[in-house]
Parts: C-alpha cells; structure tokens; sequence
C-alpha cells in the first residue's frame, strides 16, 4: 500500500491490528488475521510485511546511526592521505586519531597516527617530536612497534606506524576486571620481551620515559610491541602535563596508544619550563621524573616495574585522585608487596619488583639486562618453557575472515556472463594502481604464489594469505634492480624458484640477457644466490633437474638457447639462431623431453618445438598462424597449450583472451586446433604458468585506468625523483599541464561531456581555484601559462560528433575570466611556450604535404608571428595516432622534434648551431618531449609493452627511467625551478589471477 | 559561560512557546554536537561504536544550565537534539555518499576493508522517517529519541508525557514499518 494514501484511519487500523497480532502466539495469529481481514486482503499484506519486520528493525537502525557516528569522528576514513588510503578508523587517545590505512606503494597496510592540531603549530615541539620519532624509527626490534615515517596533512603531522593485533597490556588488565590478568608463564614470557625491547632501545641510548600499561601491546601472536618510543617528549609539550589517574587502564588505548588527553594540574608547566625534560604518564613516573631531574635509562625500569606490579596484581602500585596526590605517592609511598596480593607471584618475581621499584634509581637495577637476566633465573626456576598460544585462535579467524571476504569480491567481478561456464577466478593479490605487480608465478604445486612488485619480489601463501618478502629492492642496492619472475620459474619442491635481475633503468622492452643475471630464491628465506650472469631465465624443467635461459644477445633478442643444473653448473649450448632472428622461451613438456620456443625474425613469429636431445625443430604455428598470439604460454600436463591471444582494443592496450591448443606431448605436433578459453579477459599480459597438475593457471591482468596527479622531488641533477606524492583529487581532474613560472602552482584540466574547465591549485593547498570553471564549445587537453605569466593559453579541440569546427588556441587571463580566441590551427596541431626571460610561444602544425613539420611564433595578444623553423617528419606518421613530437627549451632558444615515434630526437638551435641528434636506447614509441628546467635533458614519455615510462634522456642519450604506469600514460611537467616534477598519468591496477575448472 | 546560559534561556523561552527560540537554538547545539562527536572519540575504546548517548548527554551538561529549573529543559533539550543529531548524520551520510558517487567507483580495498557501508541506510531511514512524521509525529519522536539520541524507555516517556507502555509500542509498531520502508525504498 502506497504510504502516501495513508489516512490517519488507516493507520490506526494497520496498528491495532499489528499490535494485537504481535501480542498472540504465533499459531493463532493466523486465525486472527483471517478474522480481521475477511473483507480486507490488503489490510492482511500490510500487517503481514509489518510482522515479518517485527523484532529485526531497532538493531538495524542502531547500527546505521552509530556507524555515521563513527565516520563523523574519523572524518579521513576513505580518504587519501600522501600515498596512504586511510581505511577507518581504529583508535583515539587524547593525542589524535589512529587509523588503519593502506600504503599504497608498498601495498601492506599501517597505522596513521595524526597529532593534534595544536602541536603543529609549536615548530620547535614539532622539530624536536621529528627528531626523536626518527630516532626511534631507527629502532628495529622484533618487541618495538616500528615507525616507517613522518608526514603530513593540511598542517596536522601524523606518524606511520607498523599495524599492529592484539590489545594492549592495559586493556588485557582492564577486561580482567580486578584479577590478575595472566599466567605466570604467560607474564614472565612477556616481561622478558619487554626487557628485550627496552634493551634495544636503551642500547641505542633511547627512553623510552612513558612506559606504561597502554604502551606495551600484545599482538595476536603473543609477541610484544613496545609503542610510541619518542612520543613522551611531544605528548609533554602539546598537551598540558597531567593525570590520568582517574581513567581506567583501557580508556587511552588505541593501535599506538597515545598517552591520554590528560586534565591540567598546577604543577605540569612547572616540570616542563623548569628542566624542559619530558614527562610520563603521572601514575607510572619514576621518582626522578616527578623531580623533574634529569632522565636516564633507569627511568625506564621503574616504570616497567609498576606496569610488571599490575601485571601480577592487577592492581596499581600508586593510586591517587590527582596528580599531586599520585607524585607524592610514587615519592613517599612504599607499595603493598605484591606477593600479599596475589599469593601466586613467587618470591622472586616480587624481588624483582621491589628492586625495579627502588626510588633512589642508584639502589634499583642498573641496567634493564639486569633485570632480564633475574627474569631468565626465575623462568628456569618455574620449569620447562610453555609459551602460551592462548591468542593464536583470534589471529587464525582473522585470516580466514579476510580469505572468504576477499573470495566473495572475485566472484563478484569476474566477468561472469562472457566466460564459460565453469571457469572459475580468483584474484590472488590485492595490490593498489599504485604498486602494480609486474611478474608472478604460481608453485607448482599450487600452494604460492612469487611476484614481483615495486618493492620487491614477496611470496604468499594462497590459502592463508600470509605474505612474505623474500627480496626488497634495496636488498642489492636501492633501485638497482628490476625483478622479474618468469612463467615456469619455480622448482618441483615449491620452494625455489628463479628470478631475473634486470637493471632498473632499462624499460622493459629492452630487457637482454645482456644486462641480466639469474638468481635462486627460497620462499624459506635462505639466502638468494646468483646463478649465472649475462642470462635471462626461461624455465625450470618439471624434475626440477634443468634449467633453461636465454644468452648471447643479437638485433632481435636473444640468439641461444642454454640448459644447465639446478645449481648453475654444467651450462651447455642447446640450440642456437642466426644474426636475423632471435629464439625466446622454452616451454617443457610435462616428461621433460621436448621444449617449446618462439623464433622470431622480420616475417614474425614461429612456435617451434623441438626435443631436448637434439633433432630438427618441429613448426608449430607459422608466422601467420601465431599474429596474434601475444605469449602467456602454458603446456599442460594433458597436453594443452594456453596462451594469449590479443585484439586491437581501445586506448593505450589490446584486449587479450585465453585460446588453447592440444599437442601431441612426445611429437610436439598440433593435435587439436584452436579453441578461445575465455571472453573478455580484459587486457593483455606476459605473465602466466600453470601448476604442475595442470589444474590451476595463475596470470597477470590489469584493469580499471584512471586520471591522476603526482608530484615528486626532482634530485641528483633532475635525474631521480622522490617522494611522489598524489597532487590531483582522484577523478575531479583529468590532467596536470603546467606550472606557473614561480614553480608554485599547477594548471590542471578535465573534460567531462561537452564541457572543460580549466584550474590552478597551489603547490602548497588542495583546492584548485577556477580559471574556467565550466567551459563550453569544445574541449581541452594542452594548457599552458604564457612566458609573461598573464595568460593561460589552451587549444580548443571540436567536440567529436559535434559540428565540424577548426581547432582553436584560445587565451583566458591566469586570474580567470573569459576564454577568448587567438587564432585557428590545424587538427594534429600542438603548441608549447619557453619560460620567462624568453617571452616564447610556438605552434607546430604540419605541412600539406605531411612531409614537413612547421613551427611559426606566436604571442597571446598578437597571435601568429613569423615562421622560427621547419623540419622533416616521417610521412607514416598519423598526428591521430600520438602528437607531434616537439618542445621549446626553457630559454626559448632551442627546439626538440623527433621525425617519427622510434625517433631520432633532434635538438635544432634557433641561433643556427649546428642539429644535435640524440639516440636513446629503448625508446621506440615516444609520445612526449618535455626540457628539464636546465635544459640539460629531456623528460620522455615512452610507451613499452605493459604501460608508459617517464624516462630522463641526457642531451648524449643516456636514459634513466623516473617513472612507470601500467596500462596507460605518463607524462612528466618539470617544475621552472627544477625542484619538482609532476606527472600526469593514468593509473591501472596489476594484480595475479588464477583460472581454475578450464 | 555564555553558551550555557543562552541555550539555557532560549530553551526556557522555547518551552513558553517562542519558536524563533528553536531556531537560535539550533545552531548552538549543532555545533557543540559536531565538536563532540570529533573529540568524543578519542576517549573512546576503539571497536566500541560511538555512543550517541553519551555525546548527547555531555552536550546538555555542557550547554544547559544545571542549577535552573531544568527538567523541562532538559526534556525539549533532547528533542532538540535528537533532531540535530539526526540532521547532523543524515547530512554526513548523504555526503559520503555523493562523494563515493562521483568517485563512481569502488576500490578493492573499501570492499574487502569490512567497512559496513551505512551511509545508505542512514539516507534511508531519514527518508522513512520522514513519512512517518507525517503519519504519526510521535511515533518518529520515538524513534529519534530511541536512536539518536539513546534515550530510555522511561525517559522517552518523560519526555513525550506519555506512559512507557505507549512508548515500547509506538517504537515496536515504528521500529517495523522503517525496516519495512527501508527494505521496499
């Protein structure tokens, strides 16, 4: 029944009805219903649908209100932060908000812990609170909870912290409501780890100063975490000292456990202006901090000793209602022995308490590894090891939770209508689009799955999820090496398997065994061993015996193929080709006796598969046969070949499709012909390798593009960058154009529909200011800010399907205002400007001819001036397929132009220096040409095979790659400084896969 | 302080029947509600939903004048602020949700994070609401007060003068026909 129509009548009828029917037994209602409705059907429905809500709806709407409460108070939740996508929410202490977030270049999850606002604006509270937080993140320890950096947003700092689950010392005394918390054996397993973390950090003449039941955490595997090392001194100065004597051990926890937002006391300044020392939390100060003297490490360990007093006991040491009452206390007072109340502490344990708790520090314990030994004495006294595992359970169930939630999601986005019916998939890693996996193969048996990276090459565990990280980049040196996994790279045993070291400034498209050493890795963490140099890695053969790798690179790749033992001896020559062509890969046979390659020279690619022991090569697919097979070969046990086979798709990629063939195992001849696998897969991808049962197929797919910004530090000559950070709001703007010549304001653009609009955002804020907030009549891809900083100059593209109009550069004041025509140019047209002192502006626009490419001055008011130069263009070249490849140097005195996408690059100088001409490795299909703001170099963007590079080029060559997307574009906009560079690109997921049931 | 005294007589004036009070009112209490809601946070367990009670109670003792003759007061303070609270969360959701539309999409992360995504219930309810304040004003009163502001039964009762009996069925017979709104909106 429509609400709408409700009349009160109606209403007071459906109620009485709905209340009488609730109030009888379930049997009768029936009869009551049959009763009242003989004449009113509709009557019954409503009261029916009523009935069926009855007793569900209060939890619902509960639940609804307080979650929006919750997001109120975690306002970043869902939000990004630098590289961090802030999950929710997790904790408060009266230091800030904690909350879970995901960093999304390292692809783990972390704790962001923001401070207050206040303490952002004591720069010198910050810069010491920055110092010692680094010092601390110095801190590596297994019992120390690491903090990985230092950051922040819209002015508030915010600390990343390891993730951390389990519950803190305090609320585990907390939920015990008054009873000693723990085991013995539990208690003294934890104490000592404590010790083992005071040790580190003492060691390192770290205090901790605020040691106390909140900052000793507990994770779920019964290890501890010592928090917020370095944070006692900032906890001092941003919030008034004081008491929490009044609040109960749970109420400050959070992931980091800040102290507490602690209520002032009288004496708090006094502390802090007297020694400027920092403080601890008042109920757990040592004597001396409550003195106000001078720290040192046996602060610590009184402190340690009261939180060991409550651990026991579960009671405080000291008590008192303020902090006055408490300091006087922890001066005066001699604590109940703990032993009296809790007859289960054996004498040496409140021993050790009572020493820990001398209050003159040069009677206590020297030295924390003091302490420790007596608690090793007296865990030998109580008997044999019995580590507890009493929160293994909750860890297990997380993990489980987190498989099947996970699992829920790939059923959901598979492409379910296209695929035959039995496929099944399933997403094996969960990286961000900004860490995308590169390479990855799956065990053979079935169980793990290596990938690589951004940081590095991890292995994890397919059932529990579990990852590790068995090589970081920075494990050789940093950014010295590109991982790659190949296809079939692990061994029989599932726990080796081989991964290629490339240079990390070599675009993958150049990849060689040239430049490339193979090494063996073991997901058991044993060391990584190199097996041979000036190889690229194909295939491990199924015993596990051989291994197969690709050398002597010719001018297509690599020219022969060699076999040798698992260990890296016995290398012998298989196969070679001549200098027109190359071999690639070698695929065995589930008997290990014939393998499968690709021989490729000018007419195309040929599968060949030939026997292990020599013989002639058998053809598989001709050239014409295999044009679109785009690699991800897999020979099944049963004899099934899976690849790739790709078709033109839209954009940047091609659409790819698992095809299958059967081949006779002992002949390698074609059995069974062609037969497409899947539909819509999505994208194409060089990595894929079944399981040695042939039942599972693990794959690399990347999906879902979309426009972003960074910007990033340009250091060691404008040759590396650091610190990218997201510049644009994801999805409000398509594209980062410009600078202003200040180098602190970006042009950004986006088109939506038929509209544009046109921006600048402060390097320094996150709200971009209209220039054009909404402009019609076409639509807009180059703004650029003219050399005399006035005008922003765009070119207005017709909208497609619209009337036909030519192409418009148009002017529009910096301050915003009303586009306005400067003259028309050619479709394909493309126009840059130098940097002042230069007051520069040029268009290109090719010749009738095509032959030629035209660059004629022009100036924002005067529009078109005299024609500057004119150069060569290879005819093939289609402007529709990438723009013109030119750019005015900073100083307006030199241009760059490539003839064609492969290259060359020129450098024509306008002052008649000779042509400079530039042949970079590796770039073969280049679609920007930016100056670096010296002019010494260019920033290229160069598509490979998986996405776009931004790739620094020197004015002799030589080529540094700054940056890689997957799947769609880069570019890279220097700063005029030459302090930064923004890239503008577009981001793609890369994640492992795996094809079951196929 | 001077918030507590001016809500304190805008209330009292409101109580005499000067609606131009309750739109004064409004602000005041919306702002001390936001304040909270950020900073009640922070004392709060972490996995332990917010409690809306305890911020809205904190709120009266923050803003209401103790010593004056209060239970009226306090009474309409509720109202006022189950409303506010209501609008305050309402708004946020709605928020939410047009800021996840225009990212119009989902990322991995925000469906495999276990965030339960309210916002939309919220919206719902509110609009549920809505009609049920059209159909029987004291019903949604009920409800308000039941979960926005997390009043009692007694103190529901108190607070619509009404017996507690009424209350338990306005909000049973209320509490059914929301979720039936929201299960067919």
């Amino acid at each position: 029944m429509d609400r709408c129509h409700l009349t009160p009548e109606r209403w007071a009828q459906i109620e009485e009805l709905f209340h009488r029917a609730v109030e009888c037994e379930t049997k009768q209602r029936v009869s009551l219903l049959d009763e009242a409705c003989t004449d009113d059907p509709e009557l019954r429905r409503e009261v029916e649908v009523l009935l069926s809500c009855d007793g569900r709806a209060g939890n619902y709407v509960q639940v609804a209100v307080r979650s929006e409460l919750d997001a109120v108070g975690f306002p970043l939740s869902g939000k990004t932060v630098s590289h961090y996508r802030i999950l929710d929410g997790v904790g408060g202490g009266g230091m800030g908000l904690v909350y879970r977030a995901e960093d999304i270049r390292l692809g783990r999850q972390v704790a962001l812990k923001f401070l207050p606002e206040d303490s952002a604006k004591d720069a010198l509270a910050l810069g010491r609170f920055e110092r010692e937080a680094r010092a601390a993140s110095a801190l590596e320890h297994p019992n120390i909870c690491s903090i990985y950096e230092f950051g922040e947003h819209e002015g508030q700092p915010f600390l990343v912290m390891q993730l951390l689950e389990g519950q803190t010392v305090g609320e585990l005394i907390h939920a015990a409501h008054g009873q000693p918390p723990l085991g013995l054996n539990q208690l003294v397993d934890l104490a000592i780890q404590i010790t083992d973390g005071l040790e580190a950090a003492h060691r390192q003449n770290i205090i901790h100063r605020d040691i106390k039941p909140a900052n000793i955490f507990i994770t779920n595997e019964g290890q501890v975490k010592i928090l917020d090392f370095g944070l006692a001194k900032l906890a001092r100065a941003v919030t008034a000292a004081g008491d929490d004597s009044e609040r109960d051990h749970g109420n400050d926890r959070n992931t980091g456990g800040l102290p507490p937002a602690v209520m002032p006391t009288a004496d708090s300044d006094l502390f802090l202006s007297r020694t400027g020392v920092a403080m601890g939390t008042a109920g757990y100060m040592s004597p001396e901090q409550v003195r106000g003297e001078k720290l040192d490490a046996r602060t610590d360990l009184f402190s340690f000793g009261l939180v060991l007093y409550e651990m026991a006991t579960a009671k405080r040491a000291f008590k008192g209602d303020t902090g006055a009452v408490l300091h006087d206390a922890i001066l005066k007072q001699v604590p109940t022995p703990a032993r009296q109340l809790n007859s289960n502490v054996p004498a040496k344990l409140g021993q050790i308490i009572t020493k820990a708790l001398e209050k003159d520090r040069e009677v206590r314990y020297r030295t924390v590894s003091e302490m420790r030994a007596d608690l090793e004495i007296l865990k030998r006294e109580m008997g044999p090891r019995n580590r507890f595992r009493w929160l293994f359970t909750v860890a297990v169930t997380v993990i489980a939770l987190i498989a099947i939630s996970t699992f829920f999601w790939f059923e959901k986005r598979q492409p379910s209508t296209a695929v035959p019916p039995n496929i099944k998939f399933r997403q094996l890693t969960i990286n961000s689009s900004e860490n995308p996996v590169s390479t990855g193969a799956i065990s053979p048996n079935g169980k793990y799955l290596a990938y690589v990276d951004t940081q590095g090459i991890h292995v994890k565990d397919i059932e529990t999820g579990a990852t590790q990280t068995v090589a970081q980049l920075k494990d050789l040196k940093k950014d010295s090496v590109n991982w790659e996994i190949i296809d079939a790279d692990w061994l029989p045993d599932s726990t080796r398997f081989l991964a290629n070291a490339h240079p990390a400034n070599e675009s993958s498209d150049a990849w060689s065994s040239r430049t490339t050493n193979i090494w063996m890795f073991s997901r058991l963490n044993t060391a990584p061993r190199r097996l041979r140099e000036h190889a690229i890695a194909w295939s491990v053969s199924p015993d596990g015996a051989l291994i197969s790798f690709g050398t002597n690179t010719g001018k297509l790749g690599e020219r022969e193929i060699w076999l040798m033992d698992s260990d890296g001896e016995q290398a012998r020559k298989l196969f070679d080709t001549d200098a027109n062509s190359s071999i690639g890969g070698f695929l065995w046979s589930a008997d290990g006796q014939r393998g499968l390659s690709l021989k490729s020279d000018p007419s195309g690619d040929t599968l060949l598969s030939r026997d292990v022991h020599g013989g002639p090569p058998i053809t598989v697919l001709t050239p014409s046969e295999g044009k679109q097979i785009r690699g991800g070969f897999s020979w099944l046990p049963d004899g099934r070949l899976i690849y790739q086979v790709g078709e033109p798709g839209s954009g940047f990629t091609d659409t790819c499709n698992f095809w299958t063939m059967r081949l006779d195992q002992h002949t390698g001849k074609l059995m069974e012909g062609p037969k497409r696998l899947t539909n819509g897969t999505g994208s194409c991808i060089t990595s894929a390798n079944a399981t040695a049962d042939g039942r599972r197929l693990a794959f690399l797919q990347s999906s879902g593009g979309h426009d972003t910004g960074y910007v990033a530090d340009l250091e060691a000559g404008g040759k590396h960058i650091r610190n990218p950070r997201h510049f644009t709001l994801e999805d409000a703007y398509d594209d980062i154009t410009d600078w202003t010549a200040d180098s602190k304001t970006l042009i950004l653009v986006y088109t939506r529909g038929d509209h544009y609009g046109l921006y600048r955002q402060p390097l320094s804020g996150d709200t971009p200011e209209p220039i054009v907030a909404s402009g019609k009549g076409g639509l807009l891809e180059e703004a650029f800010v003219s050399p005399d900083g006035k005008w922003v100059i765009t070119q207005l593209y017709p909208i497609p399907g619209g009337p036909s109009e030519p192409n418009k550069i148009m002017r529009v004041p910096l301050s915003g205002g009303a586009p306005e025509l400067i003259f028309n140019v050619h479709e394909g047209s493309t126009f840059f400007c130098a940097r002042p002192p230069s007051n520069l502006c040029a268009v290109a626009e090719q010749s009738e001819d095509r032959k030629q490419v035209i660059i004629t001055a022009f100036d924002p008011i005067k529009g078109r001036g005299s024609e500057l130069a004119r150069f060569d263009q290879d005819p093939a070249f289609d402007p529709k397929a990438g723009p013109l490849l030119w750019n005015i140097s900073p100083d307006g005195t030199r241009i760059v132009a490539a003839r064609s996408p492969q290259g060359p690059i020129l450098i024509h100088s306008l002052r008649g220096q000779p042509i400079q001409v530039i042949k970079p490795k590796a770039l073969a299909r280049m679609r920007l040409l930016s100056w670096a703001a010296d002019g010494r170099g260019l920033f290229v963007s160069n598509l490979t095979k998986t996405g776009t590079e931004v790739v620094h080029v020197d004015l002799r060559g030589k080529t540094q790659v700054m940056w890689k997307s997957v799947g769609g574009p880069a570019f890279g906009i220097p700063s005029p400084d030459g302090r930064h560079l923004a890239i503008d690109t577009s981001l793609q997921s890369a994640n492992m896969w795996m094809m079951e049931n196929f | 302080m001077s918030a507590t005294h001016e809500v304190s007589r805008l209330l009292a004036e409101w109580a005499k029947g000067n609606q131009q009070a309750l739109d004064d009112l409004t602000p005041l209490v919306y702002r001390e509600l936001r304040q909270l809601a950020a900073s009640y946070l922070r004392k709060e367990y972490p996995g332990h939903t917010l409690q809306p009670t305890a911020l809205v109670h904190e709120a009266y003792m923050r803003l209401v004048d103790q010593k004056s003759p209060a239970w009226q007061g306090r009474s309409h303070f509720f109202g006022v602020a189950a409303r506010l609270m209501r609008q305050i969360l309402v708004d946020h959701a709605r928020k939410r949700q047009a800021g996840k539309r225009a990212g119009h999409k989902v990322s991995l992360e925000e469906v495999v994070s276990f965030q339960p995504e309210r916002s939309r219930d919220l919206v719902a309810l509110d609009s549920g609401l809505k009609a049920l304040e059209g159909l029987d004003p004291r019903k949604c009163k009920a409800v308000e007060l039941r979960y926005f502001v997390g009043l009692s039964m007694d103190e529901i009762a108190q607070s619509l003068d009404v017996s507690t009996v009424t209350v338990r069925r306005d909000l049973r017979m209320a509490e059914a026909w929301l979720l039936k709104e929201m299960q067919s909106g």
